[in-house]
């Protein structure tokens, strides 16, 4: 198999010959507007929210793929308990064993089989310095195929566990050796790229923060905390299950409705009064967009990505799509308790209005006696970090270039149930650029990669997806182009990340970003136009994808040559 | 499950061709017959990828294009045409700043739906909206909403 064949196959869905138990025969099979629909008598294990009914036409129906619960079939009690991430300091040069396996989870008062690396969920956080470079032997326990994507890292293009561009899936029981550098100090995160929607929603993911050699590179902070924000969906006392031939929840990707921190529904913290808790946020869930804040308290934001900010910004709350991530610290200037919520504005299709939506995440409590270093006046200096700005001017020239290369973001379905078609079809009055919580999550569960299609269109030759064939020289500054389409069937929001590379948002909507910083993942709104200059300076073959599992998994991919 | 009610409220929704979440056609009233325009939202600077408040409420900069306005002064004792932002039931007016024939952005408006007015006014920084109307257009996000499920008619229909 070819390197493309093989990306295609595992992306759209390897065929699991595990568990597809709940498949059911389909009375209904062989009518044009549900031609791929199955139907079940027992009815949809989705929960519904409050208020938004299933729609008469679906009830019944089951996704066209079958579904599959990983560890199927095993008994939690006979797993080991999920350990809470260990801290592991490496140096230049070190080994690090890195397990992918089952392991049992306490969640809101039930016991799942689920995966964690080496036991953990999240997996180990691997801390740094900056330019060193580790060997990860990743030994595959769990009972798929899998991988180890090191994400944002600009590595040597062999390690960057992409099947079907870099190496082949890791079969279970397998090995597969890994040399990971680290050129740029910023917050990380490893995760698998088989089956992404599967293996990172059961908690394959974990962290890494790269050190840089100045003390001073972030400014101070009193404690530094490692947050993994990820969500799960369950219905009763069960998971619901997976697509079994590719990802089910393919229009908008599956969002939990148990929100998770470091694999937790509830996350605490312990501070003292004035502390400036420094927080690395990474987005590891599928789908889900976040909008992060600390109860009130003062919060700026620091880093991104793979760099500094130019200049530091206060914040009312956080942004994080999937794959993200942010450096922000948080300043707990009295006693009490602060409450760290997901407030987002949900819209009710049904009635057409907007509804505040809060989660409550965790709280940090602040103890009234005083910290012991009082950095308050640090916190309120808002850091020029000229480096970076120095960093950027090399690019600034090629920001009002022509772009080099243009892509819009669209969707094809085909086959969805009839019920979905009509209710998409006259709920096109308004789409939200982003869609922040599942309104319709009957219509996403019975979408698979079968009925619907992701798509990034190449403008000047109308391929798409892996028929793009893009070659750069090394060393080109590339300045994309994307078009996030709000008139094809379903828009939605994309994270859009590219491997092995660094890049810049240096417009939206035409209007220029004042304040830069170096990205590998950039959020696309339904509608927008966002401008991204690639330092396209790592040779290799690169992925340039949608980060919602369910979107990558439809499709939405393609590879970018940096030829040597 | 759904009901018939519910349904019909559904379809209710009038099928607009939107040519996408960020523009609003703006329209004139007989006090300036020959303006015409139309706004654009562009989220407004953030360190992210949207800008939104901290209830997750999208924060835009609107962009006005407008031609046709007569001077002020020639609808009565106004100097200044000023951009507001109305909630839909009027009772919440947020003054975005003056406008002219031309682009001009002001903002923000950190609505989830709103009514986008042009008065004509005495200064080009009032308190309160208080001159004629002279152009007038709705968020796209309004767009979804029925009549009957409008605000003006809560408590009437029951």
């Amino acid at each position: 198999m070819n390197g493309r064949a093989a990306l295609v196959a595992i992306s759209l869905g390897v065929p699991l010959a595990i568990g597809s138990a709940q498949q059911k025969r389909d009375p209904m099979s062989g009518m044009d507007h549900m031609q791929g629909m199955k139907h079940d008598s027992a009815g949809m294990p989705i929960p519904m929210p409050r208020g938004m009914p299933m729609i008469p036409g679906l009830i019944g129906l089951v996704p066209s793929g079958g579904t599959f619960v990983p560890g199927g079939g095993i008994d939690p009690a006979r797993l080991p308990l999920a350990k809470p991430s260990q801290l592991l300091r490496l140096a230049d040069g070190d080994t690090i064993d890195l397990t992918a396996m089952l392991v049992r989870r306490r969640i809101k008062g039930h016991e799942f089989a689920m995966y964690g690396f080496n036991g953990e969920v999240p997996g180990p956080l691997i801390r740094v310095p900056q330019n060193a470079t580790i060997i990860a032997r990743f030994h595959n326990r769990i009972d798929l195929p899998s991988a180890v994507h090191w994400h944002g890292v600009r590595l040597d293009n062999r390690s960057d566990g992409a099947p079907g561009v870099t190496q082949e899936p890791v079969a279970p029981g397998g090995s597969y050796v890994y040399r990971v550098h680290f050129p740029d100090a910023g917050i990380y995160w490893y995760h698998p790229h088989v089956r992404e929607d599967v293996e990172q929603a059961m908690g394959l993911f974990g962290n890494m923060i790269v050190d840089s050699p100045d003390a001073d590179y972030y400014g101070p902070a009193n404690s530094e905390h490692a947050l993994m924000l990820d969500d799960l969906l369950i219905n009763a006392d069960t998971l619901v299950p997976f697509g079994a031939d590719g990802p089910d929840f393919a229009l908008m990707g599956r969002v939990g409705n148990v929100l998770l921190t470091n694999g937790e529904p509830s996350y605490a913290l312990h501070v003292r009064r004035g502390e400036v808790a420094r927080f690395y946020l990474t987005n590891a869930a599928s789908s889900r967009t976040y909008n992060l804040s600390f109860g009130g308290a003062q919060m700026k934001v620091i880093a991104s990505d793979q760099s500094r900010f130019e200049h530091e910004e206060l914040v009312p709350s956080v942004v994080l799509a999937p794959a993200e991530r942010y450096v922000v610290d948080v300043r707990f200037a009295r006693a009490g308790r602060y409450a760290i919520v997901n407030a987002v504005q949900a819209i009710n299709h049904y009635k057409g209005e907007f509804e505040p939506e809060v989660d409550t995440l965790g709280f940090v409590t602040v103890d009234a006696a005083p910290v012991r270093a009082d950095y308050g006046r640090a916190f309120a200096t808002m850091r020029v970090n000229s480096a970076v700005t120095k960093d950027v001017d090399r690019y600034r020239g090629y920001f009002d270039k022509p772009p080099d290369k243009e892509l819009t973001l669209t969707v094809q379905t085909t086959g969805l149930a009839l019920a979905t078609v009509q209710f998409m079809t006259i709920d096109t009055a308004y789409y939200a650029p982003v869609e922040w919580i599942d309104g319709m999550p009957d219509m996403n569960w019975l979408s698979t990669s079968k009925e619907v299609r992701w798509i990034l269109r190449d403008d000047a030759t109308g391929k798409e997806n892996m028929d793009i064939d893009w070659h750069v020289a090394r060393g080109s500054v590339v300045k994309l182009r994307l078009f996030n389409d709000p008139k094809s069937f379903h828009p939605m929001q994309h994270p859009i990340h590219l491997h092995g590379q660094r890049m810049l948002v240096i417009a939206r909507d035409g209007v220029p970003t004042r304040n830069q910083v170096w990205k590998d993942t950039a959020l696309i709104p339904v509608g927008s136009t966002v401008d991204l200059l690639i330092d396209a300076s790592n040779p290799g073959d690169w992925m340039l994808h949608c980060h919602i599992a369910e979107h990558l998994g439809a499709g939405m991919m393609t590879v970018l040559h940096v030829d040597r | 499950m759904i009901g018939v009610r519910q349904l019909s409220l559904m379809f209710a929704v009038p099928l607009l061709i939107a040519a996408g979440p960020y523009d609003i056609p703006l329209f004139s009233t007989p006090k300036a017959p020959r303006a015409s325009g139309s706004a654009r939202l562009v989220f407004a600077q953030s360190p992210f990828g949207i800008s939104v408040t901290a209830d997750g409420r999208a924060q835009y900069d609107v962009q006005v294009a407008v031609s046709g306005l007569p001077s002020p002064s020639s609808l009565g004792a106004f100097r200044a045409y000023v951009a507001w932002a109305a909630t839909p039931d009027l009772q919440r007016w947020d003054r975005l700043g003056p406008i002219a024939n031309g682009t001009t952005t002001v903002g923000h408006v950190t609505l989830n739906k709103f009514l986008l007015v042009i008065t004509a006014e005495p200064d080009s920084a009032p308190r309160s909206h208080a001159g004629p109307t002279v152009l007038h257009g709705t968020s796209p996000s309004g767009w979804l909403q029925s009549f009957l499920n409008h605000p003006m008619f809560r408590g009437i229909t029951g």
